[in-house]
């Protein structure tokens, strides 16, 4: 049954694909196979799966409970995503859009539920395939298409960690399990485990990886919504969660992953922060809150990464969500334009509930799982814990700027003013999860949720609690000043990380190609004209000397029969050409084997070849025959050596 | 069996050649011949057994060891039935043609052929086969092709013809080097000739390894097969990427590996640097295409880069037995899932040519719109060949990757980037064709019609199922049994 969590959506979703139909089937359709992987998660708890490749090739799969709350977290986010979707995304283009939703879902649970490294490559993989269909899901237009390919080639680079990862593993133990993941040591697991940090940075968008996120923007609102919540960005931090026992004694994983993790958390926060436009500001608030999580696992906390995830899912796909009504209604992404209060003010409503629970106001749910983070970084040593306070403070900034921005009342243009149910359900389904999780605030409530999944609560001081609820207080207040600025949009996106790799990457390797093509043209093909120009001065050379001593031998009649003889040679040679050199080098021409054998039939089909044959010459059968004749004096030269 | 599966087509094309038959019978004629060979085959499949199966022996010429001898092992028989199968679907792909009878003759006298070299057992018989299929692709291109296709036949005609002359002195050298007189595999397999150190094995390893690296074809010895591809009709191809090319790889395999074991230990290294070597480049060299058949070509050079690191590592005598046979069976598999996927791709291109008669890509865009079978079809084949996993693609580079880290690490690790170039190719050819803007003089493209839609789900439908679930295949396979035991000291 447990593979049913990964095969179930995919058919699902290839199923609503090919069926199509109105907005209402394809929703309904969508939301049946999304309600049904959240039950098959919830039963299939503790379950594991073998399926077998060959002897050494065996594909794992298992549910322990960290897993298993990952694995019902997808699928419900997805539920909420495709009620939303079905009445929020254009018409045409629905059911594929539904249909690789589920698809993509049904990826992710095979990461979610592998239990050896191959599985988790396909998975993986596949993750990274249905991000490319989904943000280039408006094929019409060019950007979403370049950015759809930007955005697989980047996270594939990563990916190639991985493919080190097993290969490292699989040499070691023969085997690529998560237990044998395990029992690596010295250069395979460090191998094994930055590898595997690599690929995991590089899909939860973490610097230097983090500008593809930009990039994925030109997708559906649905899909950002799906993608940076659920799939795709939490493949990464999930991975280095679940891996982390077997991951962390390689020496200085937990200190690469926090540097990572907080870098891209301070400077996404600063990103988001000086954005302008609604889902950017997003993006890069997910770069930041996935540095988080990884720090956190760094830290050696796995279980509070987890939680913060999956309250993090529902909060990030809330606001993405948000902004999509907010286009629809004001037409614009822009974040100085008006906001939904007046309008929609329900949708306002809901919207501030997600972004305050992203700022980590308490008693919201989002301020529990960071604090608890805080409290994990902790215990990683003083440094880093200001890190994750300052990320913590930015923020609590640009949600608050975004809350603000998005929710709040403003004067201007109204486009289309409807409440449309869908939207309106999928976003309340988003934020009333979020608010029904700030019940973990209560220690009934997430000692129970912690030893769900299997988690260790940290112990924090009372001072770094103080400091970080500052923190959040004066970025609240940032965020405010900054919603009021009405500042410009930044000049450069992601601090010029896509403008480094435009010109330290993608166009040198363009030059590299266009180049190599010309030198391949140019100079290595020269092989075959210089072999062939070698042996027609070799045949020259020979013919010379045959005729100079034929002449030798008799002028008049020699002549002509050097004639003849050039003649007769050239047919044999479209013989040895229409039939085998092969039969020839034995003792006898095809063509005249054939021909003395079945004089009738078999003469118009040499006939047939003959005729073809005749429609291609072009003159260089010398060439045929100066080879023919180098061949044979090197296998006489070989013959000799090896007799 | 075999001698039938041969034979049939063979026959075929005799009978093509010599009746004035219609264009559509002509194609049926050289389909359904096509057909009883991959059904032959299939019963071949289904008898089952180990090592050698459906052997049969006729002699020839007894005084020189020359016999009409056939059969199977696990590997022979998966690229023989991969080799009908394509024959099937590029035979009955439909193609405007002048002179369409003689076209279907030499279609299928080049499925007997082919078939052929797969299934014999005989190395003189090989090396007929050999240059037979030279010939009948040679005209092939020549007469229905387009562009300047008399130029590429002859090019790919001549480049081969002098590899196979390369081959046929090993060959000799070979059987000249046993006890007893003898061109027969299995005894050249079983007990070894030259297996002594020395200058003229190893120029004798060198004869082969350059006569198959043409035709794989390897850097540097892959220039003919862009010009080959660019002006041939798809279908041709097709066969030609899909069957013949595995011929060279199938020849390093069962020649080299298997018959001069303790040789191609000693040279499995600078092998394996070659193979690397075709993987960047053929990957490098093939992003820079704005052709769209000439991309695809060099992706060829790409994939048959893994192959023959593949065997490369199998034959290395390093590492363990374990790593070594994943290198082979994923070579093996490599073959098998290449011919299918290049077959799809160059078939796509063949379609694409008879709408437009153009492969410039730059011309082409928002093909999604008119021709969403087309775009699907592309898009599968193309992620296949990116070696996406879930197809078969990936079960092979998976598997050659797996064996080759165990014994040379690095050059998996740089090989490893070939995948994410042809990532980037791949991706960039789908935006060309069929994403952004429709041109103008596009606007009348048809989708795939019937009869190519289910020839392309036949392949792509096998490139899943090989993804998804390739027990059966590598059971198939069982690489186990082609790797030399004597080479493993070495």
């Amino acid at each position: 049954m447990i593979w049913a969590l990964a095969y179930l959506p995919v058919l699902a979703g290839l199923g609503v694909w090919s069926m199509g139909g109105s907005r209402m089937r394809v929703g309904a359709v969508g939301a049946v196979g999304a309600l049904a992987t959240v039950m098959l998660a919830v039963m299939a708890g503790g379950e594991s799966g073998r399926a077998s490749w060959s002897e050494a090739l065996v594909l794992q799969a298992a549910l322990p409970p960290l897993a298993q709350a990952v694995a019902i977290t997808v699928p419900a986010i997805l539920l909420a995503i495709t009620i939303f979707a079905a009445s929020h995304e254009e018409v045409p283009g629905l059911p594929r859009l539904v249909g690789l939703m589920l698809v993509f879902t049904g990826g992710m649970e095979l990461v979610v539920i592998a239990a050896d490294l191959v599985t988790l490559l396909i998975g993986w993989e596949i993750v990274g395939a249905c991000s490319w269909a989904l943000i280039g899901h408006k094929w019409r237009s060019q950007a979403p298409g370049l950015s759809a390919n930007f955005a697989f080639v980047l996270t594939r680079a990563g990916d190639l960690g991985l493919f080190l990862a097993v290969m490292a593993t699989f040499a070691a133990t023969g085997s690529a399990s998560y237990d044998a993941l395990g029992a690596l040591q010295g250069g395979p697991l460090v191998l094994a485990a930055f590898g595997i940090l690599l690929a995991a940075v590089s899909k939860a968008g973490q610097v230097p990886f983090a500008p593809w996120l930009f990039r994925a923007m030109d997708g559906p609102t649905s899909v950002s919504a799906l993608l940076h919540s659920a799939t795709m960005v939490a493949a990464g931090a999930y991975i280095l969660a679940r891996l982390q026992p077997q991951l962390s004694a390689a020496p200085g994983f937990g200190e690469t992953a926090m540097a990572v993790g907080l870098g891209t958390a301070i400077l996404g926060g600063v990103v988001a922060l000086r954005q302008t436009h609604a889902k950017k500001l997003l993006a890069g608030s997910t770069s930041a809150q996935m540095g988080l999580m990884i720090a956190t696992v760094g830290a050696g906390y796995p279980g509070v990464a987890v939680l913060h995830l999956i309250v993090h899912a529902a909060t990030k796909a809330a606001l993405f969500c948000a902004a999509g009504i907010r286009h629809r209604v004001t037409g614009s992404f822009d974040l100085r334009e008006m906001g939904l209060a007046r309008t929609v003010p329900f949708a306002a409503a809901l919207t501030a509930i997600a972004a305050l629970s992203l700022a980590s106001v308490p008693p919201l749910s989002g301020g529990w799982t960071k604090e608890e983070m805080i409290k994990a970084i902790e215990h990683a040593g003083v440094f880093w814990t200001a890190c994750a306070i300052l990320a913590g403070g930015l923020s609590a900034a640009y949600a608050t700027y975004f809350a603000v921005a998005v929710a709040a009342f403003g004067t201007g243009e109204t486009r289309d003013g409807r409440t449309l149910p869908g939207e309106m359900g999928g976003l309340a389904l988003l934020s009333g999860a979020t608010l029904l999780m700030s019940a973990l605030w209560l220690p009934a409530v997430h000692e129970a949720a912690a030893s769900w999944v299997g988690a260790d609560l940290p112990q924090g001081s009372r001072f770094w609690l103080i400091a970080s609820l500052t923190a959040v207080a004066l970025g609240v207040l940032a965020g405010l000043h900054v919603a009021r600025s009405g500042q410009e949009a930044p000049a450069r996106e992601w601090l010029g990380l896509p403008a480094l790799y435009q010109h330290g990457s993608i166009r040198p390797f363009h030059a590299l190609a266009q180049a190599a093509a010309r030198f391949d043209d140019g100079v290595i093909d020269v092989i075959p004209s210089g072999a062939a120009a070698l042996a027609g001065i070799l045949s020259r050379t020979l013919s010379r000397a045959d005729d100079d001593i034929i002449d030798g031998l008799a002028s008049g009649t020699a002549e002509r029969a050097t004639k003849g003889t050039g003649r007769m040679w050239r047919g044999a040679i479209g013989a040895v050409v229409a039939g085998t050199s092969a039969l020839a080098s034995i003792g006898a021409g095809l063509g005249e084997r054939l021909s003395d054998l079945i004089p009738g039939g078999s003469g118009r089909l040499a006939g047939t070849a003959g005729a073809d044959l005749r429609r291609l010459q072009t003159g260089l059968a010398h060439h045929y025959y100066a080879f023919i004749m180098a061949g044979f004096a090197l296998a006489v030269a070989l013959l000799i050596l090896g007799g | 069996m075999l001698t039938f599966a041969i034979l049939i087509p063979l026959l075929a094309a005799g009978t093509l050649a010599v009746a004035p038959l219609g264009e559509t019978v002509s194609r049926w004629t050289a389909t359904g011949a096509a057909a009883l060979s991959l059904l032959a085959l299939v019963v071949v499949w289904i008898s089952g057994g180990e090592g050698f199966r459906a052997v049969a022996e006729v002699p020839w010429v007894p005084e020189l060891g020359i016999a009409w001898r056939v059969g199977v092992d696990g590997m022979s028989l998966a690229l023989a039935l991969m080799s009908a199968l394509l024959f099937v679907v590029a035979t009955a792909w439909p193609i405007d043609l002048h002179n369409a009878r003689a076209y279907y003759a030499w279609m299928a006298f080049l499925a007997g052929v082919s078939i052929g070299l797969f299934v014999t057992l005989d190395l003189i018989v090989f090396y007929v086969f050999f240059d037979l299929s030279l010939v009948g692709m040679y005209f092939l291109i020549g007469r229905w092709g387009h562009g300047e296709a008399q130029h590429a036949a002859l090019k790919f005609f001549v480049y081969t013809l002098a590899g196979s002359l390369l081959i046929l002195i090993g060959i000799i050298v070979l059987a000249l080097n046993m006890p007893t007189l003898t061109f027969d595999m299995r005894a050249m397999i079983d007990s070894p000739p030259l297996a002594a150190a020395g200058l003229v094995p190893g120029l004798v390893f060198l004869a082969f390894v350059i006569g198959f690296g043409i035709k794989t074809p390897i850097f540097p010895f892959h220039t003919w097969l862009p010009p080959a591809h660019v002006n041939a009709p798809g279908p041709a191809s097709a066969i030609l990427a899909g069957v013949l090319l595995k011929m060279g790889t199938y020849g390093l395999i069962r020649i080299p590996l298997q018959m001069m074991p303790e040789t191609f230990a000693r040279w499995a290294l600078p092998l394996g640097i070659v193979g690397v070597i075709s993987i960047l480049w053929g990957s490098i060299v093939a992003f820079a295409q704005d052709n769209m058949k000439r991309r695809i070509a060099y992706t060829s050079v790409n994939h048959m880069g893994y192959t023959v690191l593949g065997i490369a590592v199998a034959g290395s005598a390093l590492g363990s037995e374990a790593a070594r046979q994943l290198a082979l069976t994923g070579a093996v598999v490599e073959m098998i899932a290449h011919g299918l996927i290049t077959g799809a791709l160059f078939l796509i291109a063949g379609a694409v040519w008879q709408r437009t008669a153009d492969y410039h890509l730059p011309n082409f865009g928002g093909l999604a719109g008119p021709a969403p079978r087309l775009t699907g079809a592309a898009t599968l084949a193309a992620f296949a060949s990116l070696g996406l996993p879930g197809l078969a693609g990936f079960v092979a580079e998976l598997h050659i990757f797996l064996g080759a880290f165990a014994v040379y690490p690095w050059l998996a690790a740089i090989g490893l980037l070939g995948i994410l170039i042809t990532a980037a190719l791949f991706l960039r050819m789908l935006r060309q064709m069929f994403f952004g803007d429709l041109p103008k003089e596009r606007a009348d493209f048809t989708d795939l019609a019937g009869v190519e839609v289910a020839l392309l789900t036949a392949l792509l439908a096998l490139i899943v199922l090989i993804g998804v679930w390739p027990v059966w295949l590598l059971g198939l396979i069982d690489a186990g049994l082609l790797i030399p035991v004597s080479g493993a000291g070495g």
